[in-house]
Order: C-alpha cells, then structure tokens, then sequence
C-alpha cells in the first residue's frame, strides 16, 4: 500500500482503535500521535471516526435520557428511617443459650412420664449513640 | 477531613456525613439497579441492600476520594454477588480480552450502515431502547451503563466491576456493538427509513 510520508499506521490497526480514541483513554500519547498522521491522510478512517464519535455521543444522549428514574419516596424514607436507626440506637434480641432437656419415665406399672423443661437465655443488646 | 479527625468523629456526625453526601446519590443508585436488575422490587432491595452495606463500611471510606465511585463498587458487588438471576451462568472468560478489537469495526462501514444506525437512535421510542438495553448480555450491560451513562473510566469501571481494564474495553466494545446492532434491527421492524436509499425521479 503506498502511504503518503510519514503515515506507518495501517487502517485497521486505527479502526480497531477506535473506541480508545473516541473515549480518549486506554493509550499512549505516541499511539495518539500516529493516530493524528493517520488520520489527517485518510479520509474513510476520518469518516469512521466521526461518525463512531457521532454514535457515541447520540447513544450517551438517549441513555442518559431513558435512564434516569427517580427512586419511589418510601425508599427514600426507608433509606433515612434505617440509617437513622442505627445512629439513635438499634437494640437487638439475642438469644444466647437454649437448652431442652426431655425425660422420659416408664414406673413399675408400666406408667409412662413425660417431662419437658426448657432453658433459655436472652439479651437485649443496645447500640446507643456513644454521645448520649 | 484528616484520619484523625475521623477517628475523633462520632458515629452521630458519621450518620449526618452519610445522610449528606451518601444518600444523595438514591435516584442515581437506584436508576442503576433497575438497569441490574430489571425490576423495581429488586432494585429497591438492591440499593437498600447497598446502603446498609455501605454504612457499615462508611468509616473506612477516605474523605475526597471517589464517594460515587465507591457507592457502585458496593452495589455492583452486592449485585453480582447476591442478586444474579443465574449465579452459576458461565461467567464471560479471559478469551474475550484477546478478541475484543475483533468487536470493533474491522473494516470501513459504508454510508448506508451509517445512516441506518444514526436514524434507529434518532427515531426510536423510549421503551424500545431500554428493552435493548435489557436484551444485551449483563456483563456488557453493566460496562455501558457505567461508562456511558454515568462517564466513569476503564480504570474506575475496572475497579467498580472487579476485572481488568482490558475486559472493561472488549464489555464495552461489544455492549455499544450489540446495543446498536439491536437499535438498527427495531428500527428496521417498525419500518423506519433506515435503509434510505436515493431515488432517481423520471
């Protein structure tokens, strides 16, 4: 392919990078600068160029149009009543210990008896505000 | 704010920090969870689910660095970590850094590609584009959304998503690629003009 002077960048190696160059990130100032002398001489890649940089900015438009929904209010309460709970003090039910102990008897007469006794130990935990 | 003002802080002024300058960003948190996850119930469990986390963590944020950043890093994780539709779905591989130029236009494209592609976006209704961008793959899904929508980097979509700038490039590059394909296809059923070919009148 006969470049003019100076242009060493093949075309495909430029519309490969062509999302880097229109975001304007992702390489190194000597790779712009190739790009640039590329560019200045190659009208289909300059073409390919503005339009990607085009179609970029339109879909960034229309996304940013459609997504832009504001969170429903009792989110927005739910968000402060929780935080909130956690600065003026969060007290929390906890259950340390549980035990059952079942017995089971049969008497001389063939009786059967049955016991249950439950052992539980609760906390209550409170988280209040350290100045308070 | 130094460190050891945050040391000294206590956590009544922290809440009134997280009020002010965390929550403001709801509406924004949450119009990204519904992108994630497609549905209002999930998205408000979603931020809710973020913000909690993201209080409890409030004290080890540094002050003036990137608060927006690091409130999609806690709901992109919490995301993909709890509210992936499909957990074990293969997750996109390493591949995908290698051929992701091969997503990007190869060659020149011609004229009447062009136009198609400019008058889908030009033309088409709301709804029709946020079902695309319902329709595109979730791992590209997320890399538009967070590039295009919100203007973060490939470094800080790489930090926020937890994979290395050359998968937020290939995501993206295939996202938008898929995104527009899609657009030009609507575009295309509904019966736009969008192969506007011109006519020789007799």
């Amino acid at each position: 392919m006969n470049r003019p002077d100076g242009d060493l960048t093949p075309c495909v190696e430029v519309l490969d990078s062509l999302l880097r160059i229109i975001d304007g990130e992702g390489f190194e100032p000597f790779q712009q600068e190739a790009y640039d002398v590329h560019l200045v001489q190659c009208s289909p890649c300059q073409a390919e160029l503005s339009h990607e940089s085009f179609m970029r900015l339109l879909l960034q438009d229309v996304l940013r149009r459609i997504c832009c929904e504001s969170a429903p209010s009792e989110l927005h309460e739910a968000l402060r009543q929780q935080i909130r709970g956690q600065m003026y003090g969060v007290s929390e039910v906890v259950t340390e210990f549980r035990m059952t102990e079942i017995s089971i008897e049969i008497d001389e007469f063939g009786q059967i008896e049955h016991r249950e006794i439950t052992i539980e130990h609760t906390q209550e935990i409170r988280f209040p505000d350290e100045n308070q | 704010m130094t460190s050891m003002d945050l040391v000294k802080e206590s956590s009544a002024d922290r809440t009134l920090r997280f009020e002010r300058d965390a929550l403001a960003y709801t509406n924004q948190l949450y119009a990204a969870a519904l992108r994630y996850t497609k549905n209002p119930d999930d998205a408000k469990d979603l931020v809710q689910d973020t913000f909690l986390k993201a209080f409890s963590s409030f004290h080890q944020f540094e002050p003036g660095t990137n608060l927006k950043a690091w409130l999609y890093r806690v709901l992109t994780t919490t995301f993909i970590n709890s509210y992936r539709k499909d957990q074990r779905r293969p997750q996109l591989s390493s591949t995908e850094i290698k051929d992701w130029h091969l997503a990007a236009a190869a060659s020149h494209t011609s004229d009447q590609g062009k136009s198609a592609e400019v008058a889908a976006l030009e033309n088409l209704p709301d709804s029709d584009i946020k079902r695309a961008l319902q329709d595109i793959p979730e791992d590209f899904r997320i890399a538009v959304y967070l590039a295009d929508v919100e203007g973060f980097s490939y470094k800080e979509i790489a930090e926020i998503v937890g994979v290395p700038t050359g998968t937020v490039m290939s995501r993206l590059s295939r996202g938008r690629k898929a995104l527009r394909e899609r657009l030009t296809e609507y575009a295309k059923e509904l019966g736009y003009n969008t192969s506007r070919k011109k006519k020789v009148k007799p």
